[in-house]
């Protein structure tokens, strides 16, 4: 089975700092993928280009067997790309149910059915019971999930989650989780950014590492903590023993 | 869940039904002409107000420049019927198509401006315009356009004796921008402009296409605001740059949204009674003075109620309020 995600010698370059250099990676159908990596190591970077908030300097990348490099970020959520944002962007002064209906409206303009849609996702999402609050009014973690319930209301192939997790309490972070699974459990391809490794790596079916701009390692969580070259990343040279 | 939002919105309908019904009959008991000019004015701006809130209240793209379109509606109209004798029907109509128009093309390189920097291009933009007009021979210049008198007629849409034509046709006006601003309300445009004016980075994460969302917003606000002009030319029936054209309407269009409440569908109706009465009034009993004691009152009004009510006065009425108390 092909891959659902491709990029192909993704280079992204600011000005002189070149914040991804050469990424490939893939993603499968039906997989949790994490994307970790210590900070200013492309994560984001990455995680925007796929999404379309920039395109790349040079490579391409393939989504879904089509080549969407050139698309906007709105081209990419119509063919099924839907994200969430590392520091949250809700619409304030709208309420949730609205907040998630602006999704909804890509598949649908019937406004009932929009609706209804919203409500199904708030449903899953566990928002239900604040469909009327402004958003504005929620607190941080359910401002999270009101971003993964919009996203998904695009009804996206692959869901990119860009640190959903981080920031919150165990409790909600372990909510989080299996809101994922669940997610995945429908069909939909997960790639996330995360930075709690302990709280990622029990979900992810693989992790890919970056660091300085370059895919460092790629394969089962289990294996990639244990890597020299992961840890030396992470916590330098002297703490990768066995190295 | 969803009936309580139906019901809203139903409620809003009757609740709009039962005031343009009322409002009907106020003629039959106010004769007074400059009472009955007050109320014209009212109406007039309450469906600017309405048209203006479109782009600005609910697409989130703050002009200060509508005076452009108003000044388009009302120079097509005079022009087209003092040079070409064609009926200020299809004046209001070519007007505000023209309006339109003009308003996608000033948005392609405009709305690439964010915030502030927008605002002010269409303060300029607006100028820019007046100057042109105040120079422009052929449509009068500076002096202006005297629309030629020709009797009572609905044809020619002219009425010396009374003003209750005009009166109606306001009210039509401001029925109109109300119900086509309730229509998109709910409706793929009302819920992407209201996106786009939260966060467009989000908005565009989601399919919503932020540019194509703006100039939709831009055309509509253009187009009723330049009907809005056409009336007035008629209903004043003399027309210059500066009367028609003037920085002056394009605050009058804004101010009573914001004072209502900016993005809200009763906040540009609520603002304009309050406001339009208020400046014809303080004008006339404080204005003789010539030392602008009325501006002063006005102001200071304003100044008031915007401590009071920053988010505008709609939310005393609004059920919304009550659901995020509870």
């Amino acid at each position: 089975m092909t891959a659902l995600l491709e990029t192909k010698g993704i280079w992204q370059r600011f000005g002189g700092l070149v914040a991804n250099s050469d990424v490939s990676i893939s993603v499968g159908r039906g997989e949790i993928v994490g994307l970790i990596g210590p900070n200013g190591a492309g994560k984001s970077t990455l995680f925007n280009l796929i999404a379309g908030v920039y395109t790349p300097t040079q490579g391409s990348i393939i989504f879904d067997g089509e080549d969407v490099t050139g698309l906007s970020a709105a081209e990419r959520c119509e063919r099924g790309i839907g994200r969430t944002f590392q520091v949250v962007k809700s619409f304030e002064t709208m309420t949730v149910i609205d907040n998630v209906i602006v999704g909804a409206l890509i598949r649908t303009t019937v406004m009932r059915e929009a609706r209804r849609k919203a409500h199904e996702v708030l449903e899953f999402c566990g928002l239900a019971a604040r469909a009327n609050t402004l958003a504005s009014q929620l607190i941080p973690s359910e401002k999270r999930r009101l971003e993964v319930a919009r996203a998904l209301a695009t009804e996206p192939k692959l869901l990119l989650l860009d640190e959903v997790l981080t920031g919150l309490t165990p409790i909600e972070a372990q909510t989080g989780v299996e809101l994922v699974r669940k997610v995945r459990a429908t069909g939909v391809t997960v790639l996330m950014v995360e930075h709690v490794m302990e709280i990622v790596m029990p979900l992810v079916d693989r992790a890919i590492v970056l660091d300085l701009g370059k895919v460092l390692v790629e394969g089962k969580p289990t294996d990639v903590v244990r890597d020299p070259k992961v840890i030396t990343a992470y916590l330098g040279d002297r703490h990768a023993v066995g190295a | 869940m969803d009936t309580a939002f139906a019901q809203r919105r139903r409620r809003d309908l009757i609740v709009a039904a039962i005031f343009a019904g009322l409002s009907a009959l106020v003629p039959l008991f106010v004769k007074d002409v400059y009472v009955q000019n007050i109320m014209v004015l009212t109406l007039m701006y309450a469906a600017l107000s309405q048209s203006w809130n479109i782009l600005s209240g609910y697409c989130g793209q703050i002009s200060l420049g509508h005076a452009l379109y108003f000044g388009l509606g009302a120079y097509t109209t005079a022009l087209l019927f003092t040079k070409f004798g064609v009926l200020p029907w299809f004046g209001m109509l070519g007007g505000g198509l023209i309006s339109a128009a003009i308003a996608m093309a000033l948005g392609y390189p405009c709305f690439r401006l964010r915030g502030h920097y927008f605002v002010i291009a269409t303060i300029v933009i607006a100028e820019t315009a007046l100057l042109l007009f105040q120079n422009w021979d052929w449509a009068g210049a500076a002096l202006g356009i005297d629309i030629p008198v020709r009797g009572d007629s609905w044809l020619k849409f002219q009425f010396t004796r009374s003003k209750l034509p005009y009166f109606y046709f306001a009210l039509v006006l401001a029925c109109v921008a109300w119900l086509v601003t309730w229509w998109l309300e709910d409706s793929k445009w009302g819920y992407w402009w209201r996106a786009v004016k939260d966060n467009p980075d989000a908005a565009e994460s989601l399919g919503v296409v932020v540019f194509n969302s703006k100039m939709g917003a831009a055309a509509v606000s253009a187009f009723l605001t330049a009907i809005g002009g056409s009336f007035y030319a008629q209903f004043v029936s003399y027309i210059d740059p500066e009367s028609v054209m003037g920085f002056q309407f394009s605050l009058l269009m804004a101010l009573p949204a914001v004072l209502g409440g900016i993005g809200t569908l009763w906040g540009p109706v609520l603002g304009a009674v309050i406001l339009i009465p208020l400046t014809e009034l303080t004008r006339s009993f404080i204005g003789g003075s010539g030392r602008g004691v009325d501006l002063i009152v006005y102001g200071t009004l304003i100044v008031l109620i915007s401590l009071a009510r920053p988010q505008g006065l709609v939310g005393l009425f609004s059920p919304r309020r009550k659901e995020a108390a509870r």
